[in-house]
């Protein structure tokens, strides 16, 4: 037994000495590559196009892992730069590391937070190739970041269980504890998510700070559930296990490729005297002081590309701002596409959201709706 | 040979000496007394205790850089969060940290007292089965039963398909992202800490005390009651206050279930940059761990139990009798629910996700990353240790038994924690560090330590002192006597303690998950990504791969108790 022992244990520390081996290897890769770096630089100032070793591009996302992954994918594949990306990145980390530059571009799926680090200074204009396509209410004035696909809010509901005239229509009808009652109730996200921040601060803008605590106040009390993220409501809503979900309008696409057809969407406010559903939008941005930043600058130009754009969209489903660019999308959710131009939206324009993105985090964590989840 | 030492000792004396008068002799002589009745007239080389200062320094700083960021917080956010956050979360970590332990302690002792002192069949056997779910991280233990219990899991499926059993209870009961949902699977993940020791415990109980009970006409129960049960309280007591401290620091378990605790709520204030909110949070945790271990020591010190070894009898083995059927249902249930069931689950999920591919280059991309900064982990471990080691067994003192006690500072204490002072500290302070695997290594070295600690202790405390002597002798420095001649003759323990933080660093979650560079994935933060997205297919074989890795450091575990 001992002498066994003895073996599996000589065993691991071989291993680690072999992983040991391996670093020191990867350490002077990684040395010789910077080398190459520095050369390149040096060679650029003298001709252009130097091609032997693209480098690479730290991209940090708060997007959905699964569609921000099939894009760098495409990305390194045309232009074999290596991306390295963190999923699931807060704005705030930028901030936080703005004396010691990681990230070279912003992914994400509120704009609200990419208005908010173009507010900090974290964000850099530039003049990129291609921009004239997005329209100017989707993007900062000098282009610090620029959104690609757009989002409205609604409710997701379950057609067996509740009809659409029993439904909620607006924001401010989810104030009435009824909705508390419908069979197995209803879910929202936790606060800390993108989509839910968006809309608080559009709720802030059109009712003021105190109206709209008590309205994450009554949600927050209502709710059966509170979930980490919209794909787990259209899933339990999908399931029969609450009536409806506040969601994004893609998240009801997304439900529509699964087996049952059982489920409806309804945007928000749409009535003649409503404000109009709350839109978003998702987008990159090219951070300060990137470390590769022509690389950050390529492919920030990269993705304004036609084709590119609709990679953007992906597998989201959401909606593209240019349109005619023509996303594919599968056929049982084609005929529930509603176009953009289409929808009543409220009148603040998206790209105000970043002036709010910073209290309503405040508004958010005193009602305490950025932890709970249930 | 000895006069010969005699006369150089005296010749140092006397250089040091001519030192002192020349400054200010009384205070060096009354400095140079204290110094040695410090450590018995014995010091440590400098070079050695630099070294012991130096690690024990690295091992605290995270600490204490949160503790020194909270009290910075400002009085509002103090006031806020004591107001609403502090108190829910309070209630939520502690009622479950408590039941938790509660039962796990009681199902431990249960199946240690039927495995040990009962005729049960395949004795031996249950003895290391039951201790098997040790290797099957909470974590991945509750995405099993979110497989099996979760709303859109197998019993649901079976449940809502057979119109009897909706018929007589109604709608599908059972919600596993609930205080329930992370009780059940923690008790069902840490129960073999208590299960170990209280076997320890039972096999070392002499045979005596019983006898005499039973000739006092004691029933069995009784003497259960009344003569083991009170010989158990100090395995029990350690055996809970593992689960405790290991039940506060869980992160894995908790957020998979959706039950905020104060870990899960630390994670998520330092993933949306709230450092100051998350340091308050920190501390309070800090406050609570601490609060655990004082009562540990004082229980510890004021009751001794002692067992005579010079009359010492093997206990007796008891015959179950009509219980046995009943002893032998309860082992084999809490053996399938808490290992074969979940095992099922990951190779059903495994065999799918291998037929779609599962295993792809990516795959072994993430595999690589996590043997890489765990053996990398496991090497600082073995280093680092050394000294540490030698220093509290060679010469004991207050300053060695300080450095030591600061080491443990990150074992004992939750890994985001730990993640969050390394976050703070690297992007501030060591940028040139910040988001490389050498941060995430750090960071396992500053939790995992005490594992290597240990193991060197028990090689150590077999090698005699003599040897030491006889190469000082013979003119090395400490430091040298160290290295030379102690870490050859004691490096099978080394590595021993080296495995079980290479086997800890892989399971690892919270702080790889705050602390990884872009780009750099771990097998566990796959699972963790996987699990919260339902990609169970993915998620399964990395789960396996880990814990077959696991396994390799069990037979050590289980010597160890």
């Amino acid at each position: 037994m001992k002498k066994s022992l003895k073996r599996s244990l000589f065993g691991v520390s071989a291993l680690a000495m072999t992983v040991a081996a391996g670093c020191g290897q990867d350490e002077a890769e990684s040395g010789d590559a910077d080398q190459q770096d520095s050369g390149d630089t040096q060679e650029t100032e003298q001709e252009e196009a130097v091609d032997q070793d693209p480098g690479e591009l730290v991209v940090y996302s708060a997007r959905n892992e699964t569609f921000v992954d099939a894009l760098l994918n495409k990305y390194e594949e045309d232009t074999g730069v290596e991306v390295q990306a963190l999923h699931g990145a807060n704005p705030l980390q930028i901030e936080e590391e703005a004396g010691n530059v990681q990230a070279d571009v912003f992914i994400s799926n509120d704009l609200g937070a990419l208005g908010y680090l173009e507010r900090q200074d974290l964000l850099e204009g530039y003049d990129f190739d291609g921009i004239d396509s997005i329209p100017e209410d989707f993007r900062s004035d000098d282009n610090e970041y620029f959104a690609v696909s757009a989002r409205a809010r609604g409710f997701i509901y379950n057609k067996d269980m509740i009809s659409e005239d029993e439904m909620p229509t607006s924001s401010e009808d989810l104030f009435d504890p009824k909705w508390a009652d419908v069979p197995n109730g209803y879910a929202v996200t936790r606060g800390g998510n993108g989509g839910m921040t968006g809309h608080v601060s559009a709720l802030r803008h059109e009712w003021g700070d105190e109206k709209t605590s008590e309205w994450v106040e009554s949600i927050q009390e209502n709710a059966a559930a509170i979930t980490q993220g919209h794909s787990d409501i259209r899933r339990l809503v999908g399931q029969g296990e609450h009536a409806f979900g506040l969601v994004n309008n893609y998240y009801f696409h997304q439900q529509l490729l699964e087996e049952e057809d059982n489920v409806g969407f309804l945007y928000l406010d749409q009535g003649e005297d409503q404000m109009g559903t709350v839109a978003n939008a998702a987008g990159a941005g090219l951070v300060s002081g990137a470390p590769n930043e022509e690389n950050a600058i390529g492919f920030m130009e990269w993705l304004l590309e036609p084709e590119n754009q609709v990679e953007f969209v992906g597998e989201s489903l959401e909606l593209l701002i240019n349109s005619e660019y023509g996303v594919e999308y599968p056929e049982e959710v084609e005929p529930h596409i509603v176009d953009f131009d289409d929808l009543k939206v409220q009148d603040m324009p998206i790209t105000e959201l970043g002036n709010y993105f910073e209290d309503t985090q405040d508004l958010i964590e005193q009602s305490g709706l950025d932890l709970d989840l249930r | 040979m000895s006069n010969d030492n005699n006369r150089k000792s005296h010749q140092n004396n006397d250089q040091n000496a001519k030192v002192g008068e020349k400054l200010s002799p009384t205070l060096l002589r009354y400095w140079r007394r204290n110094w040695l009745n410090i450590w018995n007239g014995n010091p440590p080389g400098l070079i050695l205790l630099l070294f012991g200062f130096v690690i024990a320094a690295i091992m605290s700083i995270p600490i204490i850089y949160v503790a020194w960021r909270s009290a910075f917080a400002g009085v509002d956010r103090w006031l806020r969060l004591l107001d609403d956050r502090i108190p829910g979360l309070l209630w939520n970590t502690l009622s479950l940290t408590f039941s938790v332990a509660a039962f796990a302690v009681t199902i431990g002792v249960a199946l240690a007292w039927i495995v040990v002192r009962t005729n049960i069949p395949g004795r031996k056997m249950w003895q290391w089965l039951l201790a098997l779910p040790l290797v099957i991280p909470p974590y991945v233990g509750a995405m099993t039963y979110i497989i099996i219990f979760g709303p859109s899991g197998w019993v649901r499926e079976f449940w809502e398909d057979t119109q009897l059993l909706g018929g007589i209870f109604g709608s599908y009961p059972i919600d596993m992202y609930s205080f329930w949902g992370a009780f059940f699977v923690l008790t069902m993940f840490t129960y073999p800490y208590v299960f170990l020791i209280a076997s320890a415990s039972l096999r070392k109980m002499n045979r005596n005390y019983e006898e005499i009970a039973r000739s006092q006409g004691f029933k069995t129960s009784q003497i259960f009651w009344k003569v083991n049960l009170p010989f158990l309280r100090p395995a029990i007591g350690a055996g809970a206050i593992l689960i405790i401290l290991y039940v506060l620091g869980d992160f894995g378990a908790v957020s998979m279930l959706r039950y905020t605790t104060f870990t899960s709520a630390i994670y998520f204030q330092t993933s949306s940059f709230d450092i100051a909110s998350a340091s308050v949070l920190s501390l309070v945790l800090i406050i609570i761990t601490l609060i655990v271990l004082w009562i540990e020591a004082r229980t510890r010190k004021k009751s001794n139990y002692y067992q005579t070894s010079n009359s010492y009898r093997e206990p007796e083995i008891l015959p179950l009798g009509k219980w046995k059927p009943l002893a032998i249902l309860f082992v084999i249930f809490i053996f399938l629910i808490s290992v074969i069931l979940p095992i099922l689950v990951l190779v059903y999920w495994s065999i799918i996700g291998i037929e779609r591919g599962a295993l792809d280059a990516d795959f072994f991309g993430y595999a690589w990353n996590s043997l890489t900064v765990s053996g990398i982990a496991a090497l600082l471990c073995m280093v680092l240790a050394m000294p540490i080691v030698y220093l509290k067994s060679r010469y004991p003192s207050v300053i060695s038994s300080f450095v030591d006690k600061l080491s443990y500072a990150g074992y004992a204490l939750p890994g985001v924690i730990v993640a969050l002072g390394f976050v703070f500290i690297f992007n501030n302070h060591i940028p040139f560090l910040y988001h490389t695997l050498w941060m995430v290594a750090l960071a396992f070295v500053v939790r995992f330590l005490p594992q290597a600690i240990q193991a060197g202790e028990a090689s150590l405390s077999l090698v005699s002192p003599r040897i030491d002597e006889a190469a000082r002798s013979l003119g090395y420095p400490p430091w040298k006597v160290m290295l030379k001649v102690i870490f050859p003759t004691i490096l099978p323990g080394v590595l021993a303690g080296g495995a079980l933080v290479f086997v800890s660093s892989i399971k690892e979650l919270p702080a790889t998950l705050m602390l990884r560079p872009p780009g750099f994935d771990t097998l566990a933060v796959r699972i963790h990504w996987e699990a919260s997205e339902s990609i169970y297919h993915q998620a399964a074989p990395a789960a396996l791969l880990i814990i077959l890795v696991s396994v390799i450091p069990l037979r050590y575990l289980l010597k160890k108790y």
